[in-house]
């Protein structure tokens, strides 16, 4: 079938990847650092309305992701249309999207909580933020050259 | 989450009563009403009831975590199995041939055309939970029980209204498709984080207790709304799946008659289901 980077089901598997990528990443931040570690707070009261608003989006956006990327990706393992690499790179590509989104706009523009508090942020930022962008880099490179569908092998 | 009395008993009694007439109809004439139908209507009442009537409603006059859950059930989880019992679908099946002509001509009329319009769904939705929250519309009914009574309704109505848009098998004027539904969706879960999240940063709504009784209410509403919508979501992209499944399988026949490669079907253009459950308006999904 699909030995390109071309045809429908190949952008299917990347919007399959990013949507699970994305849906992750809220996941992670949700439950580990809100709920397991309670280093995010639920509001911090410096939080600006835009910020809420973000945020109101994102975990509403986060578990829909999720939701709708399984669903996309079961549908394809039953055509047997699964591009795996792209699937990949497509959710490497979403979790580091979200992370830097989340670290840089969210956190530092919006003012949308810090990852932790009476610590100092350096590390925090630079440890989130970096590997969301190594994230970004490893979905962008998983997502050029040549990907075979799981029907071609 | 209404007044702290019995009387909210005797509309349910009615709906019920009203459903299991239509229901047993048609049962009599010798037509199948679904199961899953008859197990959805019956928790939506269960559910009303429990939001509605004592001991849940007297608490959540005093404690607004306990209100939150009132209204959690009553406003998300009852319309949601309600739109599943598809009740207007059965009155359109077990009324007389007038009634049904009635009820036909508003289901087409133009202002049901708007209010179910996904952006006017939203508005009623949304629109409807800031004013009762954010306004000093909550202490009113409070003290008003008409008033809070009209509210009750409104949520139930609006709620059935978003649920039966997403996931329900009644007939609509106009449905979206998937796409649109998942926005919907979208900006309705969006909402309700933005609404939870405010009451919890300017301690909303006024008259609702003290600062730690607002503060847990709204992070009920916050994590318990969502996990409706999870459910909401679910559910919608469930019915896309199997109605992928039944394409398929056309799709699979076909080619084994005359082997001609058919385009993979774009999950933004769902097709309409042929199992009709109502005359006239669009087929119903799921």
């Amino acid at each position: 079938m699909t030995t390109t980077a071309a045809g429908p089901a190949t952008g299917r598997s990347v919007l399959a990847g990013v949507l699970i990528g994305v849906g992750v990443a809220a996941f992670i931040d949700e439950t580990v650092f809100h709920q397991l570690l309670h280093w995010h707070h639920f509001y911090d009261g410096s939080t600006l309305e835009a910020g809420l608003v973000s945020d109101g989006v994102f975990h509403a956006g986060g578990w829909l992701a999720i939701v709708v990327g399984l669903f996309l990706f079961a549908d394809l393992q039953r055509r047997r249309a699964t591009v795996p690499k792209r699937v990949w790179g497509g959710g490497f590509l979403g979790w580091g999207a979200f992370q830097v989104y989340d670290g840089l706009f969210q956190h530092k523009v919006l003012g949308l909580h810090q990852i932790r508090y009476e610590v100092d942020l350096l590390p925090y930022d630079l440890a989130w933020n970096i590997s969301g962008a190594i994230g970004v880099v490893v979905g962008a490179v998983l997502l050029v050259g040549r990907a075979r569908a799981v029907d071609a092998r | 989450m209404s007044t702290t009395g019995w009387w909210p008993a005797l509309p349910l009694v009615a709906v019920a009563l009203a459903y299991l007439a239509g229901g047993r109809r048609l049962h009599r004439r010798g037509d199948r009403w679904p199961v899953r139908r008859w197990v959805a209507a019956a928790a939506s009442v269960v559910t009303l009831a429990v939001a509605l009537l004592p001991p849940l409603a007297t608490h959540a006059h005093h404690l607004f975590a306990v209100h939150v859950v009132a209204h959690l059930l009553l406003a998300m989880v009852a319309p949601l199995l309600l739109a599943l019992a598809a009740p207007v679908t059965l009155a359109l099946r077990a009324l007389p041939a007038g009634g049904r002509r009635r009820l036909l001509a508003v289901l087409h009329s133009a202002p049901a055309r708007v209010v179910t319009w996904p952006p006017v769904v939203l508005v009623l939705e949304l629109g409807g939970m800031a004013a009762f929250y954010l306004t000093d519309l909550f202490a009113l009914a409070l003290a008003h029980p008409a008033v809070m009574a009209l509210v009750d309704l409104h949520m139930v109505l609006a709620g059935f209204l978003l649920a039966t848009l997403l996931v329900g098998p009644d007939p609509l004027p106009r449905r979206p498709g998937t796409i649109g539904a998942l926005l919907t969706l979208l900006v309705a879960a969006a909402g309700h984080d933005v609404l939870a999240k405010l009451l919890y940063a300017r301690l909303l709504p006024d008259g609702a207790g003290s600062a730690a009784d607002v503060r847990l209410g709204a992070q009920v509403m916050y994590y318990g709304g969502s996990a409706v919508e999870v459910a909401l979501a679910v559910a919608l992209m469930a019915a896309w799946y199997a109605r992928g499944g039944r394409e398929l399988r056309r799709e699979q026949r076909r080619t084994v008659s005359a082997p001609a490669p058919a385009p993979a079907p774009s999950p933004t253009t769902p097709t309409p289901t042929p199992r009709t459950t109502a005359p006239a308006a669009t087929p119903a999904r799921g």
